[in-house]
């Protein structure tokens, strides 16, 4: 029952001030397990209150994060699972999924989570998971400015992963839910 | 203890379980804290147990929380929005998920620490997980208490008794194994496979040759041969017995279920009066009149009960400021779980367990004052005996404490080694005096309480008291004269071992005579002047004493007369003993006023008005000895003149009168001159004063002083009212001669008119010019040796060279006129 938040692409304060109020209020410190962030937080405030969340913090660096010493990759193991991070400005063209799976096989990992399309997806493939949780603040992206603000929470559960989806749409929060689980053998999507 | 299971005639072929369940304390507990029924047959017994475990499994199910498993099966799809891990919505899964996550955090917070020295069971990881889970499922079905700190160990005893139940069972089944075992299968048939003909106890013989003939011959062949005891053992574990293997009644299996109800039971009352969940509550019950937590009140009667056992310790205790809840806290919260080892505290709860927990039905007259609740079961009421029984166990150590801190330190590090028994022995008595005892409201427990401690400790922080309020004379601290009090004390009781036993008598008159002035009086300072005098002594011996004397002062005092004469003569013992004590030390001075005002009160029958006094009183005669006789017989003879006067106009005039030298103890003496209602009593007072001021060496002092007195009586030939003050001074030159004829013409003059008006006037005026005297020559002395020249006899000048010589001249004298006093 380990409690993962992936969010990112926040760009604080360049794009936006800070999170939706009913995301705050949701994000309570005690019961999550671990942040995987996914870039472009930018500024070390975001960090810090990160880390008031949940000390266990994952950061890659997106491209304009002012702390340039985040990694552009980085794996952990939770539970059964192996996850990676990454902002997702590297791979071309962006968002793109075979380009995305092949950083999950690079990686070996069976859940990628990356970011910069600042648009909510999860895909199963073959190879295993990739989430992204699209922009925390709903800031505006490279091609688009109608974003709804986003992240995704997983829940892992020895072979079993529930990713629990916030969005806000219309000023509301919706959650959606979506199984995944692992083969013992081969980690497979579903 | 025992529980008598009643035979009857059960409808059903079940045995009846006779005798009591000595060895099984679970069922005994169960019985006593009325999860089970207390006479009853075994399938009964079976019935209730499993019914228990019924409902604790349901309610498991119900309340331990996994968000992953869908409940009921109901809707496939639950409202995400609700449903999801970070809603703040408190009704969805996950919230009480966390909600239990974090009640679990707090109680396996205290259960790591839970009996580390009985580690073996505790903290195995099979009994944390019970205990955790049982304390959890108990804090979410009472949402309103919420997890404290201390029911962990409420309910570990409960799991061990259990546990200990199971492994006599595990024996009991070595034992006797062959009622145990199920030959259900193992019987076979003989070919016609006819059942009814078949013998079936030859074959049971047969087949238990078989199994088990290396054990001993003398197995019982039926149950019934079994010992009573094993009997019950053999059938409440009976697999097939009502509700088959739920209803065995000493099941490992269901050992948390068990525990589960136990410790509900005892934590919400079982309707009874006594509910430990309430010591846990900060919130006062609803009933409640003092308006304070349960467990307050529980301490404020533990205190109460205390008080009428023993006061002494009682009123040690408030005075250092030691309030019982800072003991008594964990003492009830956790019934004495802390206290005893493992062992003691299943005796000790044995004990309180068996007392029954129904509400009493109290008297009409406790209507309008409410009784404590702790006093309103006999399991309460024995609850606070044990408390109390406990304190009363280490009552010298206390008592010997002069601070808080270690007096608490006493109380919460109960002695290891203990005499258990004794210490129950002892709590039986109280448990039926706290039932028993008229419950004084609890307004008055409280305020009685609170008011003490505050008087008390503001007492002990004034530097000065006024004795009296009319008479701020008092130039030295409290303290100061209470130290000097006790040095002399101590240095008298060392000294007079022998005449001990004149003290305790004289001090049981003089503690009654105060007593009864004490509950006469109907002025508030006077308890807390009382208290204050008394914390002055920081021994609790003295104070006891002080009680003692109080107690038997008040009670004799309708006997005045009487009582004062011998009162006056013990007091004359002891204030020649105490003389010649003095007459070695230094503090001889404070020492000869507190005789003198103890052996103004022995005096003055009529002393009902002065508690402060006789309170001064009480401590000094104790030890004091017999050294003066004759001093003794004068005041005697004027104590008995004295106890038949009745004025008041001039207690007022004798302080004022008097000046204080510097570091006399007078203005003791003299505050306690001036409440005086008794005019002849304040005389004698002064007169006493004046004898008090000296030490063995200057007890020719207070003879001078009153031939001085008696002279000026009959000089102004009594009654008027001038104030003999100035002429004490001017008579500077009265020597001891001049103070006999004055006796004499005092003594003439007496008996020439109205005896009442003259000894009254006379009398005052003695008292006032032996006051004078002595004042002066308190100042003689204070002066080194500087010559006063007031009195030729007295050798003003120098008493240190001749004093001795003419100190005995004057005291001679003094003899005399009360001699001619006490003809009048």
């Amino acid at each position: 029952m380990v409690l993962v938040l992936a969010i990112g692409d926040l760009n604080i304060p360049h794009r936006a001030p800070d999170l939706p109020p009913k995301f705050k209020s949701m994000l309570v410190p005690g019961k999550i397990q671990h942040i995987i962030c996914t870039g472009n937080l930018c500024i070390k405030e975001v960090h810090d209150y990160f880390k008031t969340l949940c000390p266990d913090l994952h950061i890659t660096r997106g491209e304009y994060d002012e702390d340039s010493r985040y990694p552009e990759n980085k794996t952990l193991t939770i539970g059964q699972f192996k996850l990676g991070i990454c902002h997702g400005h590297q791979v071309i063209p962006w968002g793109d999924l075979d380009s995305l799976a092949m950083v999950q096989r690079q990686l070996d990992v069976d859940i990628l989570v990356t970011g910069h399309t600042h648009q909510f997806k999860a895909y199963k493939h073959e190879g295993g998971v990739v989430i992204n949780p699209g922009s925390a603040t709903g800031a505006y992206s490279s091609f688009t400015y109608d974003v709804n603000p986003s992240f995704v929470l997983m829940d892992i559960d020895g072979l079993r992963v529930v990713v629990y989806v916030y969005e806000l749409i219309d000023g509301e929060v919706k959650v959606d839910k979506i199984d995944f689980k692992k083969t013992a053998t081969a980690p497979s999507a579903h | 203890m025992s529980k008598e299971i009643v035979k009857e005639e059960a409808p059903s072929s079940s045995p009846v379980v006779s005798g009591s369940f000595a060895s099984l304390r679970s069922v005994r507990w169960r019985i006593s804290l009325s999860i089970l029924p207390s006479s009853s047959s075994v399938d009964d017994l079976r019935r209730v147990t499993a019914d228990s475990r019924r409902r604790y499994a349901g309610l498991r199910r119900w309340l331990l929380v996994d968000p992953h498993v869908p409940k009921d099966g109901r809707s496939k799809s639950p409202d995400l929005v609700m449903d999801n891990p970070l809603s703040q919505n408190p009704d969805s899964t996950w919230g009480r998920f966390f909600r239990n996550a974090e009640l679990e955090k707090m109680v396996d917070h205290d259960l790591s620490r839970l009996y580390p020295e009985h580690g073996s069971y505790f903290q195995t990881p099979g009994c944390q997980g019970m205990l955790r889970r049982i304390l959890l499922l108990w804090c979410l079905r009472h949402p309103e208490y919420g997890y404290r700190q201390g029911m962990h160990e409420l309910l570990a005893p409960l799991l061990y008794v259990l546990h200990v139940d199971v492994e006599r069972l595990s024996e009991v089944r070595k034992l006797h194994e062959h009622h145990f075992i199920d030959k259900f299968d193992g019987l076979s048939f003989e070919e016609n496979d006819v059942t009814y003909n078949f013998d079936f106890k030859k074959f049971l013989d047969s087949m238990e040759d078989e199994i088990g003939s290396q054990g001993n011959s003398k197995k019982a062949r039926s149950l019934d041969e079994l010992d009573p005891e094993i009997q019950t053992i053999v059938l409440l574990s009976d697999a097939y017995g009502a509700e088959g293997e739920l209803g065995i009644v000493l099941s490992e299996k269901f050992t948390e279920h068990d525990a589960y109800c136990m410790f509900e039971a005892l934590m919400s009352g079982a309707h009874g009066s006594v509910a430990m969940a309430d010591f846990f509550s900060p919130i006062p019950a609803a009933e409640s009149q003092s308006g304070l937590p349960p467990v307050i009140e529980a301490s404020a009667a533990l205190y109460h009960l205390l008080s009428i056992v023993d006061s002494s310790l009682h009123s040690h205790l408030v005075e250092l400021g030691v309030e019982p809840q800072y003991f008594a806290l964990r003492w009830l919260r956790v019934l004495f779980g802390r206290e005893f080892s493992l062992q003691d505290l299943l005796v000790v709860w044995d004990e309180i367990f068996t007392a029954d927990n129904s509400p009493l039905e109290k008297d009409s007259g406790n209507d309008e004052n409410s009784s404590l609740k702790m006093f309103n079961s006999c399991r309460g009421a024995l609850i606070t005996a044990m408390a109390v029984s406990m304190i009363l166990y280490v009552r010298s150590s206390l008592l010997a404490t002069e601070n808080a801190t270690t007096c608490l330190q006493r109380l919460l590090n109960f002695p290891e080694t203990i005499n258990l028994k004794k210490l129950i022995a002892k709590a039986k008595p109280l448990q039926i005096l706290a039932l028993d005892s008229k419950i004084s409201p609890l307004s008055s427990i409280f305020d009685g309480s609170y008011n003490h401690s505050k008087s008390a400790v503001s007492g002990y922080n004034l530097s000065s008291h006024p004795v009296s309020p009319k008479t701020p004379l008092s130039l030295v601290p409290d303290s100061y004269w209470e130290e000097k009090w006790r040095v002399l004390h101590k240095t008298e009781e060392l000294k007079q071992d022998s005449l001990d036993k004149l003290s305790p008598s004289g001090k049981k008159r003089w503690s009654e005579k105060v007593k009864l002035v004490l509950s006469r009086t109907e002025s508030d300072p006077s308890p807390a002047r009382a208290e204050k005098y008394k914390k002055g002594h920081k021994s609790s011996v003295r104070r006891s004493l002080l009680d003692d004397l109080t107690r038997q002062l008040g009670l004799e005092e309708e006997d005045t007369e009487k009582g004062g004469c011998s009162d006056a003569s013990n007091l004359e013992d002891h204030h020649s003993t105490e003389a010649q004590v003095e007459g070695q030390q230094n503090d001889t001075n404070i020492g000869s006023i507190y005789r003198a005002e103890e052996r103004c009160e022995c005096g003055s029958g009529t002393f009902v008005s002065e508690e402060n006094s006789s309170i001064f009183s009480d401590p000094l005669s104790s030890g004091s000895g017999t050294n003066d006789h004759e001093n003794g017989t004068e005041k005697s003879s004027i104590a008995s003149n004295l106890s038949s006067d009745e004025n008041d106009d001039h207690h007022q005039s004798n302080p004022e009168d008097s000046p204080l030298p510097v570091s006399s103890p007078p203005p003791e003496g003299v505050p306690l001159n001036s409440p005086h209602e008794n005019e002849s009593s304040g005389k004698l007072v002064s007169a006493m004063r004046e004898r008090r001021h000296l030490s063995g060496r200057f007890q020719w002092l207070l003879r001078f002083g009153r031939n001085n007195v008696s002279q000026e009586a009959s000089d102004k030939g009594g009654g008027t009212n001038e104030t003999p003050k100035s002429l004490n001074r001017d008579s500077k030159s009265n020597t001891a001669d001049s103070s006999i004829a004055g006796a004499s013409r005092n003594s003439s003059l007496a008996s020439q008119r109205d005896v009442d008006q003259n000894v009254m006037g006379t009398l005052k005026n003695l008292g006032q010019s032996m006051l004078e005297h002595i004042q002066v020559l308190e100042s003689v002395f204070q002066q080194d040796r500087v010559q006063v020249g007031s009195v030729d006899n007295l050798g003003k000048s120098n008493l240190v060279g001749k004093g001795q010589v003419t100190a005995m001249t004057a005291l001679k004298e003094l003899r005399k006129i009360s001699n001619l006093l006490s003809e009048m």
